[in-house]
């Protein structure tokens, strides 16, 4: 019996979750930059995080 | 001082330990260290007044001073209060788990920890140089043009690499299940938040470095400094 080593790559809904958080972290990034204090506060981000990674797609969901 | 390891080490942490540790104290262990002394260390103004320790470095991981909270016997003492009077072993082992990393990840720079307090010797690599004391601006310039900022993109790359415990089912499977809170939690939180809450550290920690980075190197243009104990063009704290 042969066995192959296949590597552990993501799916196609992983990258999906994946590529909306990469552009949720490259907003929060330009903002970062540009306003530091932004970056300062791990509750701002996680309420940041809060606000577009679920309360936007739910709000979304229910209404659209 | 790190800026993004203590973001992200819980991840790394909880790729290879899964149901025998519990995420939140995880994370509250690694961040514990620093809760209450940075804002002392870079100084607040309140109106008219500005607060500042006198001696920033001293203050955050010196003796006198807040350095025992970066110490093994801390971890030790607050994982037996959360296991002895708050009852849950768990919580205490996890807290432990992250606090210990957060006190040896510091050994990186030039002041170190008091790893063994009461004994007040500090442990150093020397690696980067720590500049708190010269204000969170030029602290955050100087660290991400050192070996520090090397040391977050290896926590980076190890997150990205272990993705299985960012998904779905890796919160499902083994976090939620892991630490009854996630379920109390979930009585007032939908679960679609409650994955975004365990999600936000690791987003907050890889955005942030790579917002610094760009501030620090494509705003500001300071230079790198990748040799051991830079960057040498800000003046490095010692114990």
């Amino acid at each position: 019996m042969r066995l192959r080593l296949k590597p552990d790559l993501p799916g196609r809904n992983d990258l999906f979750v994946f590529a909306g958080y990469c552009l949720a972290a490259a907003v929060y990034i330009a903002i970062g930059v540009a306003y530091v204090d932004f970056l300062l506060s791990f509750w701002v981000g996680l309420g940041y995080l809060l606000l577009v990674a679920w309360l936007v797609p739910a709000v979304a969901r229910r209404f659209g | 001082m790190s800026w993004a390891a203590h973001d992200l080490e819980p991840y790394a942490f909880q790729r290879h330990l899964k149901l025998k540790l519990a995420f939140v104290p995880l994370l509250i262990g690694s961040y514990s260290p620093d809760m209450m002394t940075k804002w002392f260390v870079y100084g607040i103004r309140l109106g008219p007044w500005e607060l500042k320790a006198d001696d920033p470095a001293k203050f955050h991981r010196g003796w006198p001073g807040f350095g025992f909270t970066h110490s093994f016997v801390y971890g030790i003492a607050i994982a037996l209060i959360l296991w002895k009077v708050f009852g849950s072993k768990l919580w205490g082992i996890s807290f432990l788990v992250g606090q210990w990393a957060h006190a040896l990840t510091d050994t990186g720079d030039t002041v170190g920890t008091m790893l063994l307090f009461p004994w007040t010797f500090h442990f150093h690599l020397d690696a980067w140089a720590y500049a708190g004391q010269t204000g969170r601006m030029t602290d955050a310039a100087a660290y991400f043009s050192g070996l520090g900022s090397m040391w977050d993109l290896v926590w980076i790359v190890y997150g990205l690499f272990s993705w299985r415990v960012l998904t779905s089912s890796y919160f499902d499977d083994y976090i939620y299940r892991a630490d009854a809170f996630w379920p109390w939690l979930n009585h007032v939180v939908p679960r679609g938040a409650l994955l975004t809450l365990y999600r936000a550290a690791f987003f907050y920690g890889t955005s942030r470095w790579i917002a610094w980075t760009i501030w620090a190197h494509v705003i500001h243009h300071y230079p790198y400094d990748l040799s051991w104990g830079g960057p040498h063009w800000v003046p490095a704290a010692h114990p």
